[in-house]
């Protein structure tokens, strides 16, 4: 078997796991199948932490693992036929229906084949320095015995202190070269670069998801003629324009990472994902357990994906709750604060195993205060220029907030703020580490600064491309409907009057923005 | 409730805002997608750049040589031989996690390891590995040390590997 060969093998294995808890979870929309090897990846690394934590083979905790996962899902839909992703009897006659669905489909494609072309850089066999040593060869540990597994995590004459890293790329190679018995660094690379162009699509596609809804919200917030009216093209079209480019982007950004091994792309692009399902894209059930797998993907890849991950936690949690849930009862938010509460225990699971076990790296030695200043100021000027995308992003959202912050409102976008809240909780995170760490500062940042600054930039990226999409649909608002900054009262009783007509994906909306209620999302 | 379409729910647009509007909307598209755009032909360069042919010569180089030590060490330990990284150089135990660090058994520091593996640098000879042979140290059943050679694979010049980008 060639590695073509085996890591299809691998992605259709870690699919055919991840199958039924994305298509319970999420349903039968476009950015789910992207999730779903993720969701693979995700038990993967589950396994990995079950296996070191209880002993067994990594293979059996994931097939048990999933296998779980999806007697609960058919449990579930033999109890409540009404959450399976089957259609549901919604007219399918609504005005721009078609249109919305083509765009859906066509945005789909073409991300899927912008992705594809993006991994041309596997043609050269790449194998990144950290990758042999860290992240293609801890899958060898991972299928060794239990008792040689905490060998190998706590010799002290190893000296590899990150070996404590979170598990999910390891594990996943270690899974592939299990089933197909092909034990190369080149499988695990070609894997990784994999699962990496799909978070990559997942993310990107949400900028379709915007364009999307903010041109189905559009119509039904239009106060012009009566009659039916369809919804306009332009946010739809941008939306998958931007979706491209994002991805093209994000390939530059994150190459040679992308194709040679390293977890910094899956975690900043699964991060950059959380962000837009968890705090910018309207949210509903699909969108908002997107979020939470793309949660667990970051945070369980990279310690800097988990510091993350832990504040987009906290981010997504906030805003679901947001200050009226606050004067609200309790009912309003122990979900979000239970669903929080369950990522976070996953997420903390493997450091606080690498800390029961005594295992080398999970312990972290600090600078002086006295460091702190040059320390930080080196780390400034050191992440700068990887960060030229904000000269352009700060502007084009300060324009945006003045001028058309209305029409985003009404499309049914979250405020920019949450963005750049988790833009900043991902900068702080990785110039947390760099402040207070004690490794002589300026050569860990020539070696690392340009895939430690991946998400912060993607996410700048990210932020810039929305404002086009949501600048696209307030050109025609301005002009065709009269919807301007403050010019149609904001009325959000009226959205029920015809949410269920227009709503895109069968998307029953009550309530304002922050508050839906999903039906079967399709 | 004020249903959207109707008089009661329809302010008359002031012209200066919905203007403005318009020309900031035209602005934001123009600026963000050109930004994308110029980033993204830049993207599209840098990921074409990996396909150099410099930059695959460098990564056949580099693949080369750790599976030669891989085989080299393979040639020297047995898979159920505990084993110890001689830990003199750090470099070289880098290189040896590197090159076979996914599938030896190393041994717990409380037990002494069958095998104690090192890397010996800047030899020459048609057995080493861009000038590097995995060399294996044990204690005979006679109490004799015993010292091997890698064998199996060689990589013809001079080492280090071309360095991959960190």
């Amino acid at each position: 078997m060639n590695t073509v060969l085996a890591t299809m093998v691998a992605v259709t294995v870690l699919s055919a796991a991840g199958c039924m808890p994305v298509v319970a979870a999420i349903g039968l929309r476009w950015f789910a199948v992207p999730l779903v090897p993720l969701a693979g990846a995700v038990l993967a690394g589950l396994a990995a932490s079950a296996s070191l934590s209880f002993g067994g083979g990594l293979l059996n905790w994931f097939v048990g693992l999933a296998m779980v996962a999806a007697g609960a899902v058919f449990a579930l839909w033999v109890m409540h036929p009404e959450r399976g992703p089957w259609p549901s009897s919604s007219s399918s006659d609504v005005p721009g229906r078609g249109r919305h669905r083509l765009i859906g489909a066509v945005g789909f494609v073409v991300v899927l084949m912008s992705c594809a072309w993006s991994l041309r850089g596997l043609r050269s066999p790449t194998v990144g320095f950290d990758a042999r040593a860290l992240w293609v060869m801890r899958p060898g540990w991972f299928l060794q015995s239990h008792a040689q597994l905490l060998i190998d995590m706590k010799a002290r004459d190893l000296q590899l202190t990150q070996s404590a890293y979170p598990p999910l790329v390891s594990a996943v190679a270690a899974v592939a070269w299990k089933i197909t018995g092909i034990h190369t660094a080149r499988l695990g690379v070609a894997l990784i670069a994999v699962l990496n162009a799909c978070a990559l699509a997942t993310a990107a596609l949400a900028l379709v998801e915007v364009g999307r809804g903010v041109s189905a919200r559009l119509v039904r917030r239009s106060s012009g003629p009566p009659g039916p009216s369809k919804p306009p093209w332009a946010p739809m079209v941008i939306g998958v324009v931007a979706a491209v480019l994002l991805v093209f982007v994000a390939a530059g950004a994150t190459e040679p990472f992308l194709t040679n091994g390293y977890a910094d792309p899956i975690w900043s692009l699964a991060a950059v994902g959380a962000v837009a399902y968890g705090l910018q894209v309207h949210v509903d059930r699909s969108t908002r357990s997107a979020a939470a797998l793309l949660i667990l993907v970051a945070g369980l890849s990279k310690n800097e994906g988990f510091v993350t991950a832990t504040a987009l936690v906290v981010l997504i949690a906030a805003r679901s709750i947001g200050v009226s849930g606050l004067r609200a009862g309790w009912r309003r938010w122990a979900s979000p604060v239970m669903l929080a509460a369950c990522e976070l225990a996953i997420l903390v699971w493997w450091p606080v195993l690498m800390k029961a076990i005594g295992a080398r790296g999970a312990t972290s030695s600090f600078s002086t205060s006295g460091d702190l200043a040059s320390r930080a100021t080196a780390t400034m000027h050191g992440m700068s220029p990887y960060l030229h995308v904000l000269v352009v992003a700060a502007p084009v959202a300060v324009v945006g907030g003045l001028l058309l912050s209305s029409v985003r409102r009404r499309g049914g976008i979250g405020n920019d703020l949450w963005a750049w809240l988790a833009l900043v909780a991902g900068l702080a995170a990785v110039g947390g580490a760099l402040v207070t760490g004690s490794g002589a500062i300026e050569p860990w940042i020539r070696s690392t600064v340009h895939r430690i600054t991946e998400y912060p930039l993607l996410e700048g990226w990210w932020i810039l491309a929305v404002w086009g999409v949501v600048a696209s649909a307030g050109i025609g608002a301005g002009i065709g409907a009269g919807i301007g900054a403050g010019s149609v009262p904001l009325d959000a009783d009226a959205i029920t009057t015809d949410a269920r007509a227009m709503a895109p994906d069968g998307l029953i909306e009550v309530g304002n923005a922050d508050t839906f209620v999903a039906g079967a999302a399709r | 409730m004020t249903p959207v379409g109707t008089p009661e729910g329809t302010h008359r647009p002031h012209p200066v805002k919905t203007a403005l509007v318009t020309v900031g909307s035209c602005l934001v598209v123009v600026v963000a997608l050109a930004a994308l755009t110029g980033q993204a032909a830049r993207g599209y360069s840098t990921v074409s750049q990996q396909m150099d042919s410099h930059a695959v010569h460098d990564a056949q180089v580099d693949d080369a040589f750790y599976r030669c030590i891989d085989v080299q060490a393979h040639s020297l330990v047995a898979t159920d031989q505990s084993v110890r990284l001689s830990a003199e150089n750090l470099a070289d135990v880098v290189t040896m996690i590197k090159g076979f660090g996914n599938w030896v058994k190393v041994a717990e520091r409380s037990s002494p390891a069958q095998v104690v593996l090192t890397l010996r640098n800047d030899t020459s000879g048609p057995e080493a590995c861009l000038g590097t042979r995995v060399v294996a140290t044990s204690v005979g059943l006679d109490g004799r040390t015993l010292v091997r050679l890698g064998t199996g694979d060689h990589v013809d010049g001079q080492g280090p590997p071309p360095a991959p980008p960190l």
